[in-house]
């Protein structure tokens, strides 16, 4: 087990088996929440937190179409059960003690997509001696660029004013996400010779 | 690797040296973690000290609460930390962000200290500071991580420091930007939004107080340490000759010999406070001169002034 990404290939770059799952992962994850965002939105806005929204749906499509043109991909017979796993996840689910609904489902998903922009750190994973010119290597460091700043809404909507009378319930549910996604994180890397330090 | 427990999160911390020895708690700046005090664990020990160092909650290997964290549980895990070191002397140290931390424990439990030290800090936001704050917080959303330690690498260490490692500064920012997370810095630097000054309560910190502020300091420039000297009674304000906000990873060896100094001269009854104003030597074991009379210590150029 090592913290990071290798052995490299000649070229420094990520193995492929490794290029496969951490791609597998954040594929299944950003389609998830563009899937989710797309169904959010109504045709017509009614608030201006729907634009940024509306950016955050281009933005996850760009993220997966840049991850399945940037890996090399192999056979892993162990994606069908893990996709599986992750996909039962990402399942809506509203933050519990908010009556609104529609307040509830969409705080839920905030939650999901603050764990997933926050708390999923792929380009962490890249060795220092990493391939700085390989694509895969740029799309991971892209990837967690990007998920850094479209984190911003999350985070705006989540410590908003129409959530603080929720404060409670809303923090305890986005503990929860982040400890059950890094969770599914780092059992998909450990299946590929990586160990998160503090996950072992 | 050891833990504390506040609440649902978990503190890293880390004990060194000889138990029976008075311990120096040191607290860490913002973007900072526990293992940059390796050279103080190292001098201090040396001195017949024991070290305590952490991580605060959002940093390093502590927990990193996702949406808000609170200064005053930082105070608390700081307290249970202080909670863990018996009934001998404690000296707690801090520098910026760990300084105004460590000011808050000494202002809601002095008793329990031998002395403080904080180090580059602040009891309120000035203008200026205020606005700085804002322009990271805005470079680190839109930049992350590594953008923020570009704007504070060349804010905060000298020339002298940078020149010899101008092309091997990503080597020196990989593990603060590995071990920082976007949102948990966010997280601290939030924690500010609902600020409250606390120069109204520094006069009720009665322990030996040695303020250190970096001559250059750009960032928390001299006149919010003069707040501290004025408003803390036992207190002395040392400058660091050269220096910047960051002299703590610039100036280990002088500044853990300015600690064990204080620390010593403390136990041996031998410090005096004086609310006077100091020049700390250029290196380690030198000797600390008076400012000079009739000058304004809060002036770059040589201004008369009152004494302080």
């Amino acid at each position: 087990m090592s913290e990071w990404f290798g052995p490299l290939d000649s070229e420094h770059r990520v193995p492929p088996r490794q290029q496969t799952r951490v791609a597998a992962f954040l594929i299944s994850a950003h389609g998830a929440l563009a899937r989710q965002f797309a169904f959010t939105l109504p045709i017509k806005f009614e608030s201006a937190w729907q634009t940024e929204l509306n950016a955050q749906i281009y933005r996850e499509a760009e993220i997966i179409s840049l991850l399945l043109r940037a890996t090399s991909w192999v056979p892993d017979l162990s994606l069908a059960y893990m996709a599986a796993s992750w996909e039962t996840a990402w399942f809506p689910a509203p933050v519990e003690g908010i009556p609104d609904r529609t307040l509830a489902a969409a705080a839920g998903l905030a939650t999901l997509s603050h764990a997933v922009h926050a708390g999923i750190r792929p380009a962490a994973l890249l060795p220092v001696q990493a391939n700085a010119n390989d694509p895969f290597v740029t799309a991971l460091r892209r990837v967690e660029f990007e998920s850094g700043r479209l984190l911003q809404a999350q985070s705006q909507f989540l410590k908003g004013p129409g959530l603080l009378p929720f404060r409670g319930a809303v923090s305890a549910t986005l503990e929860r996400r982040h400890a059950e996604i890094g969770r599914l994180w780092a059992q998909a890397l450990q299946g590929v010779g990586i160990a998160i330090p503090g996950t072992e | 690797m050891p833990f504390l427990s506040h609440g649902s999160y978990r503190i890293r911390y880390e004990l060194d040296g000889p138990a029976s020895g008075p311990t120096y708690v040191l607290v860490n700046g913002l973007t900072q973690y526990a293992e940059l005090w390796a050279a103080y664990r190292d001098a201090l020990i040396a001195r017949q000290f024991r070290v305590a160092t952490f991580d605060l909650l959002g940093q390093g290997t502590s927990d990193k609460p996702a949406l808000f964290i609170n200064q005053d549980d930082q105070v608390a895990a700081l307290g249970l930390l202080i909670g863990e070191l018996g009934d001998g002397p404690i000296f707690l140290s801090g520098i910026s962000f760990g300084g105004l931390i460590a000011l808050r424990y000494a202002i809601a439990h002095g008793a329990r200290l031998s002395g403080l030290v904080p180090m580059s800090c602040f009891a309120e936001l000035s203008p200026q500071l205020l606005l700085l704050g804002n322009a990271m917080r805005t470079g680190l959303i839109l930049g992350g991580t590594s953008y923020l330690q570009d704007l504070l690498l060349p804010m905060n260490l000298s020339d002298q420091w940078l020149k010899p490692l101008l092309d091997k500064l990503d080597g020196v920012k990989r593990q603060g930007w590995l071990v920082n997370d976007v949102y948990a810095l966010q997280n601290l630097m939030e924690s500010f939004l609902d600020f409250e000054p606390l120069t109204p309560q520094l006069s009720s910190i009665g322990v030996p107080t040695m303020i250190l502020n970096g001559e250059f300091d750009f960032l928390t420039p001299r006149a919010l340490h003069e707040t501290l000297r004025v408003q803390i009674p036992d207190s002395s304000l040392v400058i660091i000759p050269r220096a910047y906000h960051a002299f703590t990873l610039e100036k280990p060896a002088l500044t853990a010999d300015l600690l064990a100094r204080f620390a010593e001269d403390v136990l041996a009854g031998r410090w005096q406070g004086n609310k006077a104003v100091w020049i700390a030597p250029e290196e380690a074991g030198g000797e600390l001169a008076p400012f000079p009379s009739g000058y304004d210590h809060l002036r770059a150029i040589p201004m008369p002034g009152t004494n302080p």
